[in-house]
């Protein structure tokens, strides 16, 4: 990892890890159709409308700012996308999944229904086009199914798998099923062993592009 | 319009190829000035093949090429079977040439105007040239001679002189001439081949070899070659690839032209994606800091009618909005209602 050179503009462009995946395939998975943008690293609490220089000073803080360079892991990037929403929007869209930890047992089930706050003036909606549900460590789940949304993405991504190691998977849905896997050996025999497992689910909502993170648990049961 | 993902314009999508040439040498370096053999890989089974040749020694070195020995009768080394005449490892050498470079088991190899039953194979590594030698770049110098004064030998390839590449089963083959960075020295033959034996081989860029013409080597100073010595007795294992290493080495450095020059060239294929943002587009943020508390509601009053965006990165999003790409801008770049963005995307292949 290192800093871009920031006092020029350059792009730095670099394929994710699942898009290196994609291209290994061959299906024509790869094909780049859309595109959203980000502002990964900004702390708008730099941000100073009270600056005595005025107003070509407030952002000075952040726009100053020395960036990374992009990390080829997908989850990590592109965490907090820039959304459009009309003009004199006062609260952005939030997600909700009534949850702040998602604990299960070997082999159990569970369902998790978003809804995203504040959306084009509800109160309460669930996205038309739904959302992203993606869980960290794939091989913590015998199944990972999205529901709800019938377009080609979502059964492509519900049928999709990659075998044997660690690596993500998302699905498209307005409901996530997970079933938490009953193998015991990814708890260890020794040394490390330990008797929960540890995951992490993000929720992206397709139109809003809100996002919210909620860590799971799986408590070994036998 | 409202939302954080937006569909590419077929417009905005560009397949580019260009080409990118580089030098052929693994070490960086735009001509060989020293050769190198191992030992271990000349005494073992495959040094009766060929020889491989390091750009340094070859324990901290990497294989630059290799000389290979081939013959049509199977001279020049051991036969497998000494009740069998005539297949031996400079056969099993020939064999693989003919059948790669003129396919049928009845053509021969016709350097110039003269066909030769024995030549040198030189294949240069693959992630030296990378998709094709350059023609046109090339200077070969070989030592014409291990005593002094010394004559030296300079070879290029024709394809500065005007006439197409001939086609083969190989691709394009030029021939191998008396010259210099593809300019052609005309002192023996208007053409640059030798007075009698033809041209001094075959330089075949698709493939990245180059075949060394025997007879052209093995003639007098007089009719253009350098007396190279190659021998050709039945079931004998006479090493003809140290010949040529020794000549090579001999030509190496110490003097203009000396060593092998060489280039080669890739046809990178470039993604170009063109991402804009209109004034209207993506003037909020989903970053916890963006807003002051679990509501949503936005930092600062002022956010709402005027928010103040940074972008610092370009996600790139297949059909099923999985992250394939992405860029990262080296500052961030302030987006309101006032202002648009073009960014241009580079991927390499």
């Amino acid at each position: 990892m290192g800093y871009l050179n920031n006092q020029i503009v350059t792009v730095d462009a670099i394929l994710t890890t699942k898009g290196r995946e994609l291209l290994a395939r061959g299906d024509g998975s790869f094909n780049i159709t859309q595109f959203a943008l980000s502002d990964d690293e900004i702390d708008y609490t730099l941000y100073n409308p009270t600056n005595p220089s005025g107003s070509a000073f407030y952002g000075e803080a952040i726009q100053n700012m020395p960036l990374l360079e992009a990390f080829p892991d997908e989850n990590q990037m592109l965490k907090y996308k820039l959304a459009t929403l009309p003009r004199d929007t006062a609260k952005m869209p939030v997600l909700d999944i009534g949850l702040a930890l998602i604990k299960l047992a070997q082999t159990a089930q569970t369902t998790i229904q978003p809804q995203t706050l504040n959306y084009l003036g509800n109160n309460t909606v669930v996205e038309s086009s739904g959302y992203l549900f993606t869980i960290s460590d794939v091989r913590q789940f015998s199944s990972v199914l999205g529901s709800g949304v019938d377009t080609t993405a979502a059964t492509t991504l519900n049928s999709s798998t990659t075998n044997g190691t660690d690596v993500s998977k998302t699905v498209i849905g307005t409901s996530l099923t997970l079933v938490a896997t009953g193998v015991n050996t990814l708890y260890g025999t020794v040394g490390t062993a330990t008797s929960i497992l540890y995951s992490l689910l993000t929720i992206v909502g397709r139109d809003s592009g809100a996002r919210i993170q909620v860590p799971i648990n799986i408590v070994k049961t036998s | 319009m409202a939302g954080a993902f937006q569909t590419l314009d077929p417009r905005d999508l560009l397949i580019s190829n260009e080409n990118v040439t580089n030098t052929v040498w693994l070490n960086n370096s735009p001509t060989l000035n020293a050769y190198f053999t191992s030992s271990v890989q000349v005494a073992s089974t495959t040094g009766q093949f060929y020889y491989n040749i390091f750009a340094g020694s070859a324990a901290t070195g990497s294989v630059q090429f290799a000389i290979a020995y081939c013959d049509a009768d199977g001279s020049g080394s051991l036969a497998y079977n000494p009740n069998v005449v005539g297949l031996s490892p400079t056969r099993t050498n020939y064999g693989q040439y003919r059948s790669l470079v003129v396919g049928d088991e009845g053509n021969s190899f016709v350097f110039g105007n003269q066909s030769a039953s024995y030549f040198y194979a030189l294949p240069i590594e693959r992630s030296g040239y990378k998709e094709e030698l350059l023609p046109g770049t090339m200077t070969l110098c070989i030592s014409g001679s291990l005593g002094s004064p010394v004559e030296h030998l300079f070879l290029t390839d024709d394809s500065r002189l005007g006439g197409a590449a001939q086609f083969t089963e190989a691709g394009r083959v030029y021939n191998l001439v008396s010259g210099s960075a593809g300019n052609v020295y005309t002192g023996v033959s208007e053409n640059g081949w030798t007075a009698s034996s033809g041209s001094y081989g075959w330089f075949m860029p698709d493939i990245g070899t180059l075949l060394l013409n025997g007879p052209a080597l093995d003639g007098t100073y007089a009719d253009g070659g350098i007396a190279l010595g190659t021998l050709r007795t039945t079931n004998a294992a006479v090493n003809n690839p140290q010949k040529l290493f020794s000549r090579l080495n001999k030509g190496a450095s110490g003097f203009t032209n000396a060593g092998w020059t060489l280039n080669s060239n890739e046809q990178l294929s470039s993604d170009f994606v063109f991402v804009r943002a209109r004034s209207d587009e993506f003037n909020y943020s989903t970053n916890p800091s963006f807003i002051s508390g679990s509501t949503g509601a936005v930092l600062f009053d002022s956010f709402i009618n005027d928010p103040q965006v940074y972008i610092t990165s370009v996600g790139l999003y297949n059909n099923n909005q999985e992250l394939v790409a992405v860029a990262k801008l080296s500052r961030p770049l302030l987006k309101d209602f006032t202002k648009e963005l073009l960014v241009r995307i580079k991927l390499d292949f």
